[in-house]
């Protein structure tokens, strides 16, 4: 079972996200900050991060860095409310980068594609 | 005896003291000697003006017939031995020498016997001598001799008498004569009448038959003044310019001729100088001098003196009247000088009246032609056009017909016949004659036909080509705006040279005013263009205002909504599809889904990818990016060389441009692990479209293999590595985003160059945006966005 790990510090979003993705069949874990999203990524053998951008103690940009720096080969999604962070090259260093929406289809077949399956 | 020689006494006294003629008086005493001493003959022989020869004046036997002349000069037979030795003697026919010595006698008494001889003088001079002759052998008694003394001492008291009177005569006539032309100096008569009177005065008191004068220029010999009077014979030697030549030593300058016409009568001149202080020279001479005879007679030095006298107060006269005239033509300068000042002084209040180029091209051009003003015919302003470096005609006018209102009002209104120089124009060149010549040298022409200098240029010679003009510069700060012209071409009247003078001090105050005036427009222009940009950048502060509101609310609404949307449709997953619930459900999802796609056209338009744009330093960005890079620099041994040249800054994002640097950097220290050196250069570069910024930042770390080199700028999507082509990829979307370009300069076994060009910051984020505002990101190209 594929190990995917969502950061956001809305409650709602990370409910509906791993609501979801349990329903298709993978194992969720969740965080509340870019912090948070270190330590799980330290313990969990994760095969898929989706990190929302605007977050306290740490945002997802720092977050996606680091995350980056220990695993370069673990897929990194960036799902924000802001399309304006496209612009920042620091954003360019994740795999997918995706404005949120209330249609989750799109996100739903990005994880398919990264997890090649 | 004795009663005989008182009575001849009594009658000499009587005869002296009588007041008949002096000739009367002396014929008289004469006779009287002849009849008491009862000789045959008793002469008077009297001493000429030379003093050399005594010639017979008087004979007791009445006037002495033409052919009876008889004289003697000093020294010669009995009479001129008596004058020589003023010594009375008495001799006889038959003593040696006498017969022979006075033989010119025989012809009055071819028979006398005894001759005497008694000089006529006082103790001064000597008038003559008194010869008496008998035929008898007789002597003279002392007491006759004591008699004929005291007859000789009256009779030269006589003579004495009559040459004073005839030189008092002569010197009462000479000074009214001068009177009378010192009268004629003191009066207001022309001086041409004045020098008519003089020249005929002196004609008539030297009873000359002719006189005249003449005064001629020193230098250009031409003929001043010439004035002539009664006949001046032609036979007569013309008169020298100045005879100074002439004359002897110790004589004041004279000219004395002499001829003989055709039947033989002698013809005489005299001539002197005049002499004056300035360059003036002439001559005052009279010409063939009447005497009692009917002949005409040389001219005597008492004559000469007279004419020395005439001409100092012809000098006088002419010098008077020079200064005169200097003093008229001083006071009428003046006059018109103040007129002058006077006009300049109500062009100039006219002038103040309006601050508009036109206007006051107009005030211009009235000053320039109204009779009151400088009283041109023609005036045209040419003006300097900095860009085209051409001479352009600007405004020019006319004189209307004469005799219009002459008022301070005429300058205000527009000059009524206009002369069309829109198109009138030539290049700022020295070849381009006077006009050009006037702005170039900063200088006034006064320009004629006959000069040498070259004239206006054949481009203008079709609509303007005066004989003469004169051309003033118009300078404000050492720096020529401009030009005038004037001329009188219509009437062809000349023009002088003061008003030269006064249009260069009008041309002063012209010059100042139209600078002004620009000046002037050129601050009305820049403020609208101030208030413009003001109102642009107040619109651009609310709408960026208005912006971040929006886009703040938007990102705000925008995950509630997701949660909303996304809950919303797990619910409709799990409602039966004949559910009234169904229907709800579908209804929040589908009004999600619309508020999602408001939110959206609401970032767009708000510009949610504006950039950080600014104006910032080339230099600045490199060296702080250099200080981020600095201690793997270090540890790697790399050593650095920068050669920045002055540059414009750049519009760009600080950020980015630093990442871009960073990443190039970055990528050079890797080619050069093992040390080296990092060049980055900085320098402008001049393209079509305007001015770029270049950067090129060179390693010694051998160059870029071949075959990955087509790939290095491939996108970051390509590759998971963190290394060459990342970086390189960022590097290209910040640059082609400022619109920009990099290039690449691989030389094998040496190093890699990365040139980096960015167009500089030259315009204002306000100018750019025109009528709507669009983002500094959104612009399309550096042409479009730079003015």
């Amino acid at each position: 079972m594929k190990k995917i790990l969502v950061a956001d510090d809305e409650m709602s979003i990370r409910l509906l996200y791993s609501e979801e993705l349990k329903e298709e069949g993978y194992e969720v874990y969740l965080a509340a900050n870019g912090r948070e999203a270190l330590e799980v990524v330290e313990k969990i053998p994760l095969d898929l991060v989706i990190l929302d951008i605007k977050m306290p103690e740490m945002d997802g940009i720092e977050a996606l860095r680091q995350i980056k720096e220990k695993r370069p080969d673990l897929p990194v999604v960036l799902s924000t409310a802001y399309g304006e962070y496209r612009q920042d090259f620091a954003t360019w260093a994740s795999d997918e980068y995706l404005v949120k929406s209330s249609d989750l289809e799109d996100l739903k077949a990005m994880v398919k594609r990264h997890l090649k399956e | 005896m004795a009663s005989e020689r008182a009575g001849f006494l009594t009658q000499m006294v009587e005869v002296f003291t009588s007041t008949v003629s002096f000739g009367e008086r002396l014929n008289n005493m004469v006779h009287l000697l002849a009849r008491y001493l009862k000789v045959d003959l008793a002469l008077y022989f009297g001493l000429d003006k030379a003093k050399e020869t005594l010639v017979l004046n008087i004979s007791s036997q009445g006037p002495i017939p033409p052919h009876m002349r008889l004289e003697f000069p000093l020294g010669i037979g009995l009479a001129g031995e008596a004058a020589a030795t003023r010594k009375y003697r008495v001799v006889h026919r038959d003593q040696d020498g006498v017969q022979e010595a006075n033989a010119a006698l025989e012809k009055l008494n071819p028979a006398y016997h005894t001759l005497a001889a008694f000089p006529v003088a006082d103790d001064n001079f000597l008038y003559g001598v008194l010869l008496l002759m008998d035929r008898a052998d007789r002597a003279i008694t002392p007491a006759e001799r004591q008699n004929i003394q005291l007859a000789c001492l009256m009779l030269s008291s006589t003579l004495r008498q009559a040459i004073v009177q005839e030189e008092a005569k002569k010197r009462i006539a000479e000074l009214s004569v001068l009177f009378e032309v010192g009268k004629a100096l003191s009066s207001t008569v022309e001086l041409d009448e004045l020098l008519e009177r003089i020249v005929s005065t002196t004609a008539k008191v030297i009873t000359a038959r002719g006189a005249a004068l003449h005064i001629i220029d020193g230098v250009s010999k031409e003929i001043q003044v010439s004035s002539r009077y009664g006949k001046i014979p032609a036979e007569c030697p013309a008169l020298p310019a100045l005879p100074a030549g002439a004359g002897g030593a110790g004589e004041p300058p004279h000219f004395e001729g002499q001829s003989v016409d055709s039947e033989g009568r002698s013809h005489y001149c005299v001539a002197v100088p005049l002499t004056f202080k300035g360059q003036l020279e002439g001559t005052l001479g009279v010409y063939d001098k009447f005497s009692p005879s009917g002949e005409f007679a040389p001219f005597d030095p008492e004559n000469r003196q007279l004419l020395y006298t005439m001409a100092g107060v012809v000098v006088n006269a002419i010098e008077n009247a020079l200064t005169y005239q200097q003093v008229e033509a001083l006071a009428e300068k003046n006059e018109r000088m103040v007129r002058n000042l006077t006009t300049l002084q109500e062009i100039s209040q006219a002038l103040l009246t309006t601050v508009q180029q036109d206007r006051l091209l107009d005030i211009i051009l009235q000053g320039l032609i109204l009779e009151q003003g400088l009283g041109f015919e023609r005036a045209i302003v040419f003006m300097v056009d900095e860009t085209t470096q051409t001479l352009k005609g600007a405004k020019g006018a006319r004189r209307a017909a004469a005799g219009q209102s002459v008022s301070f009002r005429a300058l205000l209104a527009p000059p009524s016949g206009p002369i069309p120089v829109a198109d009138w124009e030539l290049p700022l060149r020295a070849d381009q004659g006077p006009l050009a010549l006037a702005v170039l040298r900063k200088q006034p022409y006064h320009y004629r036909q006959t000069s040498q200098e070259p004239g206006l240029p054949a481009s203008l010679l079709g609509k303007y080509a005066p004989g003469e003009f004169f051309v003033v510069p118009l300078v404000v700060k050492d720096q020529a705006t401009g030009v005038i012209v004037v001329d009188n071409q219509d009437s062809g009247r000349p023009l002088e040279s003061e008003p030269l003078h006064v249009l260069q001090m009008f041309a002063t105050q012209a010059a100042l005013v139209l600078e002004n005036a620009h000046l002037y427009s050129t601050i009305e222009a820049n403020n609208r263009e101030l208030l413009l940009i003001r109102e642009r950048m107040l619109e651009s502060d609310r709408l960026a205002a208005l912006s971040s509101l929006a886009s703040g609310m938007a990102h705000e609404i925008r995950n509630p909504l997701v949660s909303i949307g996304g809950f919303a449709r797990r619910i409709a997953k799990t409602v039966e599809a004949n559910s009234p619930l169904r229907g709800y459900v579908e209804v929040i999802q589908e009004e999600v889904t619309r508020l999602e796609k408001l939110l959206r056209e609401i970032l767009d338009f708000t510009g949610e990818n504006l950039s950080y744009y600014g104006d910032h330093e080339m230099a600045k960005l490199i060296d702080d990016t250099l200080i981020l890079v600095q201690r793997d620099l270090d540890a790697a041994k790399i050593k650095v060389a920068k050669e920045f040249a002055q540059m414009p800054r750049l519009h760009c994002d600080d950020r980015q441009m630093k990442q871009v640097f960073y990443n190039l950097f970055q990528n050079a220290m890797q080619a050069m692990a093992q040390g080296g050196t990092l060049t980055i250069r900085t320098y402008p570069v001049e393209k079509p479209d305007g001015l770029y910024a270049a950067v090129a930042i060179s390693d010694t770390g051998g160059g870029i293999p071949l075959e990955v080199l087509h790939n290095i700028f491939n996108p970051f999507f390509s590759t998971k590595d963190y290394g060459t082509g990342l970086g390189l990829a960022i590097a290209q979307r910040i640059i082609s985003r400022h619109y920009g370009q990099i290039e690449v300069n691989n030389e094998m076994g040496k190093g890699v160059t990365f040139i980096v060009t960015l167009p500089v910051a030259k315009y204002c984020l306000v100018k750019d945006v025109g009528q709507e505002a669009v983002p500094a990101s959104a612009l399309k190209a550096p042409k479009g966005g730079r003015r």
